[in-house]
């Protein structure tokens, strides 16, 4: 009996033992036999761990043998250990060259670059730092296969389009940007040191953000502190010059007296020129008006974490003055970035973070009829700047807009502030061992104020710009927005090979904001230092002329789920519904449903291709969906009384109400059905990585504003056509991506980045009457050069084909001209229908501004302690219409004119220049240009010091020389070929753009 | 334990889901037109806008002259303003954007009255009939120009025309359209007063004078000369003395002025919404070409007169002075400068072009504040004069005795005096109304209506150009079931 009963306590004792939880501690080194601090050690499969302190030890509680134990640091390989017994652990991490375990934010979570399924492109900080934008769209330009980036304009704080995946809306195509979570619009805020990653969504992994996904979606990361790290302290300048990268050849004052005087003689007026001789070279007014530019940025950042905490603070300082003009155009930004995490317990955590910024930005007039640009292109070269009594030149006879560029830049006075708060903060609490419940708010306050000033001036008789009366404006706009979100999670793995991941959330996001401004006149002194509103008179109140409410408020409801397998991290699936409702609808169509989902197969985890030594890593992944678009104004479902209805009575302004824009109760969200096939392939050991996908996405219900029969009274002042759905694009296209790293030998590390694009953008129907929409501004009384019509991709440009130039009048009347005025010398315009005339039905595609293809090559070499860089993007295919030419009697020409045809045989290139009516300024695709170039980004060579002090302070010390845009190959003849207002139609027409600089710098990096 | 954390499961999940659908349900801060008219001051308002679109025509004044044999088009160039210079040479197409402009214009000002007739049964106020007269005044108006421009024209009577009613609604025949602008018309003239508390507003007089025009036009000229008799006798209207200062800035709402629309330099404009102008763009159209000098500003050149309307002037007549610039007199005379532009013939039209004094605010151009007179009395004289010899018991007496007031205050004496009858008269008036209201938009109109615009205008096409061409897109947006005006 005691016998048994000692047997069956010894059971119990061995039963109990085995059931035994122990604590776990160890210590953590990475291959260097250095301690690593700040690890996660985590317990497998439920909610609990711990981080490794300075000298890489850690302790977990209560852990049950038995049990696994995830050991992961960023930039190394993670290993998992099974917990035997309460031994002290010793673990050695290697690096992972892969960076398979890299973390990319998908949206409301992450997941590992080997779990996505999805077509996401991240960008990390190395990279962004290396290049140096002033504004973060200019680090995305040819590093991310699928993206492509065009600037607005070259001038110091000037914006870009980002479009990802081709353009899929003839309305606002910008993807959603979110910092931390933050909805920003206006990315100029942002320091782009600042940025920790940015993980671009491309495909169907965006339909967890709904209504807002179609553009694809641009999530950024800001550097945050570490937990159990020193305090680090970092110190960035940089400072250098900038100048124009091109200047346009135009004609000397010589050149120019011998065309104008042929002009006139060929429109059978009197030469104005009578001795050339004397006209010399005359003014180089690009000269005049382009100068080197200052730019310098400086910025400071301390990082660190204790225990249970970590924070960091960064500021910034840049400024940046501008080619044309300098400080006239200057663009300064202050920064200040603070984040601070913490662990209240184990389970129970806080992130925020908030950002402070400052900008101030002078604005020249640029990319329009009249810009400055413009007008140094077209001022006559025998005009000096300055006249004999030190005045500036008056530009008679030059049109009605050309004007003196100098005179322009001085008497500009415009000048925008922007005052902006950021910030974040957010909660998570794990419990039930699985569950993980997480709430976050990020508001935005924004104040954007501007101040223009505009003197009395005479620029000659009859130009546009003469003022009579000084005048004032200014104004302030406030922009208030939150967006508010809260999810529950669950992890678990099922047997060790199921694994399961559902999240369930929602999502409330409110923007608000409000426009003022007024305008006054009659100036003290014709001063800028006396112009303010409270100081001018006949002061008027903008908003109140308009008729219109001045503010605006905009909001979205959405609650969505998301539920994500793998089996044994072999077979992958995700899946996700959202539901948003937006106030951009009525209520017919307010609500709308968003699916997708995506599926992936690691097969080099297969047992066939495991023994194989030729993948490290190939995965396949497939993906499909429906996204949503709602950028429209607000509105457009009511019928408000928001026109323009003023009259007069008793010689004053009477303000009545009148009906805005012609409303359409039916319209609903751009329905977006998106399909993405993938395979991501790593060889030689890791060294070799390629990623490559087909992409095809359908966008139906395009939102557009087409033009409606005017019996509906939509042309009546302040009144437009209804937005309507109406419209089908598609693009379709192929990524690929191929990166090699490697560590040549131990003192030379080569890594070499190639990404392409190929992208075809059709559009499928316009379902308006008509059959297709305008756009885009071309010459003076013009119809609109642009057009999205079904057949041809968006925003093609449509004109006459030319057919070379009219050498004698025998030609011209064997062939249908556009009018009787035609004659030798001028441009032959195909008879594309051959119906004997030319006319509107002989336009055709001459051309559009979409790229066939666009590419970047990154290529780095670490040779001890030098690092060299150098960045290369091209863009084959896309055109550019000159439009910068002003085609007046006394304007002057560029060079290409001396090339001009004089008589039989000249040329077969370029008409004859004359003042009498001709029709060689029709459009035609003697304007339309290629835009393809190949531009050298930008090249790096910098140098670390080694630290060869032990206790010196000093962590890192590099210097560093940097060129951007050091040259562009292409064949256009303009200032740029990145050039493009970005509009879906009208973009890619050039009416003096605004250069981007050649920039030199000289700068350091300190980390203490 | 386990409770406890249930209940934090429920809690949190209750917080998820807390935002109800009407997050996402709001209204706007602006009025909703469907929701308006609920007080007097809704209907002013209402009213003020649909007042507004006569300021947009200025592009018929301009082209009432261009059109005809008094004027060409000018400008800077033969390719400046397209639209225009194919009307002047009378080989304008269904694709020109000024005649869509008109068409779009009118449209819109159309809408905005009837928006008013259309609630003009939801509130009562005491003022009601007045507004509502003024409100079927301007509806007529724009009805009236539609009607000049296009013929048959798509007609909506008070309600407006609804997205998507373009598809169902036809060409109205004239006949119709003119029925419906009488009756307006009467209604307003039973309805308003002579004299309205503000300048600018419609009075009895424009009314009455609008209806006899539009009699006119039909060819009643019985109904015609009654309506105008009436206002000649009982309107306080008469002709201004001083004929120099009729088209002048400090003389504006004078005695003469029947109706006159209302224009001011005190908002800016700009060439991307021209018709939101609150200044008069036909003036600054019409200006001298980059000139320097006295009184007068520079503009864009167009609209200038021709060599056969400053001859039709009789000698001493003073109305050639006011109503013709001979610039190069003008230059030698006070030291100014000009450019030439595109046709130039030496003559600009002096009763609208721009003038120095203005505050020239925004772009000076299209901001010029000389209003229009629309009506004038001396032209009611010489309509009632046309419809007195033309009916068909004609009274060339009171015929001629209009007819001579006009011609008395045009050259001051009464040795001027007509005294033929009949057919010979009736050309005597027509010639009188060509020297009195050069400039003014109504040449063309008044050639077609009498049957003589293919002998005086180069390239007329009888059956064809009486009428202008319904813009082509115009009639594919309304879903493509309209013939258009004949041999277009």
């Amino acid at each position: 009996m005691r016998h048994n009963l000692f047997k069956i306590l010894t059971l119990f004792f061995i039963a109990y033992s085995s059931a035994q939880n122990v604590s776990v501690s160890g210590n953590v080194q990475d291959d260097t036999s250095f301690p690593i601090a700040g690890a996660n050690v985590l317990v497998k499969g439920i909610s609990k761990g711990a981080v490794t302190d300075f000298d890489g030890n850690f302790t977990i509680e209560d852990v049950k043998i038995g049990s696994t134990l995830i050991f992961s640091y960023l930039g190394y390989i993670t290993q998992e250990v099974v917990v035997a017994n309460s031994d002290k652990l010793a673990i050695q991490l290697l690096p992972d060259l892969a960076q398979l375990d890299e973390v990319v934010v998908i949206g409301y979570g992450t997941q590992t670059k080997k779990e996505i399924t999805g077509a996401v492109s991240v960008l990390g900080s190395e990279t962004i730092e290396a290049l140096k934008p002033t504004r973060i769209e200019q680090a995305l330009q040819g590093q991310v296969a699928g993206v492509n980036i065009t600037s607005q304009s070259g001038s110091p704080g000037g914006g870009s389009t980002i479009s990802i995946r081709g353009v899929s809306t003839n309305g606002d195509s910008r993807p959603l940007i979110l910092v931390d979570g933050n909805v920003i619009e206006d990315l100029s805020v942002i320091n782009p040191s600042d940025i920790e990653s940015i993980n671009i969504l491309k495909d169907a992994t965006a339909g967890i953000y709904g209504v807002r996904a179609a553009n694809g979606v641009v999530l950024i990361t800001t550097k945050t502190g570490r937990k159990n790290m020193p305090i680090t302290v970092e110190y960035n300048a940089y400072g250098g010059f900038q100048q124009t990268t091109r200047k346009i050849p135009v004609l000397n004052a010589t050149e120019y007296g011998v065309l104008v005087n042929e002009a006139f003689a060929s429109g059978g007026d009197t030469p104005p020129f009578t001795n050339l001789s004397v006209l010399g070279v005359g003014t180089d007014w690009q000269d005049q008006v382009f100068q080197n530019a200052q730019i310098q940025n400086h910025g400071i950042s301390f990082r660190g974490g204790g225990e249970k905490s970590s924070y960091s603070y960064s500021g910034s300082f840049l400024t940046q003055d501008g080619i044309v003009g300098g400080s006239k155009s200057n663009f300064n930004r202050f920064t200040n970035n603070v984040t601070y995490n913490l662990d209240f317990l184990e389970n129970f955590k806080l992130t925020s973070g908030l950002t402070l910024t400052r900008t101030n930005k002078q604005n020249l007039s640029e990319n329009a009829l009249g810009s400055v640009l413009f007008n140094a292109l077209n001022m006559a070269p025998t005009l000096s700047v300055r006249d004999e009594s030190g005045a500036f030149t008056i530009a008679e006879g030059l049109g009605n807009e050309v004007i003196n560029p100098i005179a322009q830049t001085s008497d500009t006075h415009n000048r925008g502030k922007v005052f902006k708060i950021s910030g974040n903060a957010g909660l998570s609490y794990k419990f039930l061992d699985h569950f993980t419940a997480q709430s976050n708010i990020q508001f935005n306050y924004a104040e954007v104020s501007s101040k223009v000033f505009s003197p009395i001036v005479n620029y000659g008789s009859g130009k546009v710009f003469n003022k009579d009366r000084s005048e004032v404006f200014e104004g302030l706009n406030y922009f208030k927005d939150y967006t508010f979100d809260a999810f529950i999670k669950y992890e678990n793995k099922i047997d060790d090979i199921h694994n399961i991941n559902v999240l369930l959330g929602t999502s409330v996001f409110q923007t608000t904001g409000e426009f003022t401004g007024f305008n006054g006149f009659d100036i003290k002194d014709n001063s800028i230092a006396f112009a303010t509103i409270e100081e001018a008179s006949d002061v008027e109140n903008i908003n109140r002329a308009l008729g219109r409410n001045p503010t605006f408020d905009s909001r979205l409801l959405s609650y969505f789920t998301r539920v994500q397998y793998d089996y044994k991290g072999k077979y992958l699936l995700s899946a996700v519904v959202r539901r948003d409702g937006s106030t951009k609808f009525g209520p017919e169509n307010k609500f709308g449903f968003f699916p997708s989902g995506s599926i992936g197969w690691i097969a080099s985890d297969e047992d066939f291709l495991n023994d194989s030594n030729v993948f490290d890593l190939l995965k396949f992944r497939a993906s499909y969906g429906v996204l949503g678009n709602d950028r429209i104004p607000d509105y457009r479902f009511v019928s408000l009384l928001n026109g323009e209805g003023t009259y007069v009575f008793n010689d004053n302004l009477v303000f009545g109400a009148a009906g805005g824009a012609v409303a359409n109760p039916e319209i609903k969200w751009e329905k977006q059905k998106t399909l993405d096939i993938g395979v991501d392939m790593r060889f030689l050991n890791n060294k070799i990585d390629i990623t490559a996908d087909y992409f095809k996405k359908r966008t139906e219900d395009l939102l557009v504003v087409p033009q409606v029969s005017g019996i509906i009274g939509a042309g009546a002042p302040g009144s437009s056509p209804p937005v309507v759905n109406a419209g089908i694009v598609e693009n379709e296209g192929f990524e690929f991506a191929i990166g090699y790293t490697d560590n040549l030998n131990d003192n030379l590390k080569l890594n070499v980045k190639y990404n392409v694009t190929f992208i075809d953008n059709i559009v499928k129907s316009v379902s308006t009457e008509g059959g297709f929409l305008t756009g885009g501004s071309f010459g003076v009384g013009q119809d609109p050069p642009s057009r999205m019509e079904a057949g041809f991709p968006i925003g093609y440009f449509r004109g006459y084909q030319t057919d070379g130039v009219f050498q004698n009048q025998a030609e011209v009347d064997s062939y249908p001209t556009i009018n009787s005025a035609v004659q030798a010398g001028d441009l032959r315009f195909v008879d594309i229908n051959n119906d004997g005339v030319i006319d509107d039905d002989d336009k055709i595609d001459i051309g559009n501004p979409i790229p066939d293809a666009s590419m970047g090559l990154n290529i780095s070499l670490d040779y001890k302690n030098f690092d060299f860089s150098a960045y290369a993007f091209a863009s084959v295919g896309n055109d550019i219409v000159r439009n910068y030419e002003r085609n007046q009697d006394l304007t002057n020409r560029p060079s290409y004119f001396l090339n001009r045809w004089t008589g039989e045989g000249s040329t077969n290139t370029d008409p004859r220049v004359t003042t009498g009516a001709n029709s060689n300024g029709l459009f035609s695709d003697y304007f339309v240009e290629d835009g393809s170039f190949v531009r050298l980004q930008n090249v790096q060579l910098g140098y670390t010091f080694t630290n060869t002090s032990e206790d010196s302070k000093l962590n890192k010390f590099r210097i560093y020389v940097s060129a951007s845009n050091l040259f562009t190959l292409t064949e256009y003849r303009g200032y740029d070929p990145t050039a493009s207002s970005g509009a879906p139609i009208g973009g890619g027409i050039d009416q003096g753009f605004y250069p981007n600089p050649k920039t030199f710098l000289l700068g350091v990096n300190l980390k203490f | 334990m386990r409770n406890l954390k249930y209940i934090n499961l429920v809690i949190v999940l209750l917080l998820v889901f807390s935002c109800s659908d009407d997050f996402v349900d709001v209204a706007s801060e602006d009025e909703n037109s469907e929701e308006f008219f609920n007080s007097e001051d809704d209907y002013q308002r209402a009213l003020t806008a649909a007042y507004d679109g006569l300021q947009s025509t200025y592009v018929n004044v301009m082209l009432g002259e261009i059109a005809s044999d008094n004027t060409l088009s000018g400008g800077e160039s033969a390719t400046d303003v397209i639209g225009f210079q194919e009307i002047d040479d009378m080989i304008h197409t269904p694709n020109n954007a000024n005649l869509r402009d008109i068409w779009n214009w009118m449209f819109g000002a159309v809408n905005r009255a009837n928006f008013i007739l259309e609630f003009q049964d939801k509130t009562d106020f005491t003022n009601k009939n007045n507004v509502i007269g003024q409100a079927r005044f301007l509806r007529a108006y724009y009805n009236f120009e539609l009607v000049k421009w296009f013929g048959d024209i798509p007609l909506a009577v008070d309600k407006r025309i609804q997205f998507g009613d373009q598809f169902s609604i036809d060409r109205t025949p004239k006949s119709e359209v003119y029925a419906l602008i009488e009756q307006d018309l009467i209604f307003a003239a039973d309805n308003l007063p002579y004299v309205q508390p503000e300048t600018g507003r419609v009075t009895k007089g424009a009314a009455q004078a609008l209806l006899g025009k539009a009699y006119l036009f039909q060819d009643k000229f019985d109904e015609a000369a009654n309506v105008f008799q009436d206002l000649i006798n009982n309107g306080p209207h008469d002709l201004l003395s001083d004929y120099t200062t009729m088209f002048e800035n400090d003389n504006e709402n004078n005695i003469e002025s029947v109706f006159e629309v209302q224009y001011t330099d005190k908002e800016g404009a700009g060439f991307g919404c021209l018709q939101c102008s609150e200044g008069n763009v036909a003036v600054g159209f019409n200006g001298i070409r980059n000139y320097s000098g006295p009184v007068f500003e520079s503009g864009f050149s167009f609209n200038v007169p021709t060599q056969e309307v400053v001859d039709a002037f009789e000698d001493g007549d003073v109305r050639k002075d006011v109503a013709i610039l001979d610039i190069d007199t003008w230059a030698t005379a006070n030291n100014a400068s000009f450019s030439i532009g595109f046709e130039h013939t030496g003559y600009y039209n002096r009763k609208y072009i721009s003038r120095k004094g203005d505050l020239n605010t925004g772009d000076a151009n299209l901001t010029n504040p000389n209003n229009y007179r629309a009506i004038r009395f001396a032209d009611v004289l010489l309509m009632a004069a046309e419809a007195l010899n033309r009916k068909s018991s004609p009274d060339d007496i009171a015929a001629q005795t209009y007819l001579n007031r006009v011609r008395r205050r045009a050259f001051g004496d009464m040795l001027h005096d007509i005294s033929t009858t009949g057919s010979n008269l009736t050309n005597d008036i027509y010639k009188e109304r060509r020297v009195e209201l050069v400039g003014e938009g109504h040449r063309f109109f008044d050639l077609v209506r009498t049957g003589r615009a293919a002998q005086e205008i180069d390239g007329f096409v009888s059956g064809k150009h009486e009428l202008f061409p319904i813009p082509l897109i115009e009639i594919q947006l309304a879903g493509n079931r309209w013939e258009q005006n004949p041999n277009y």
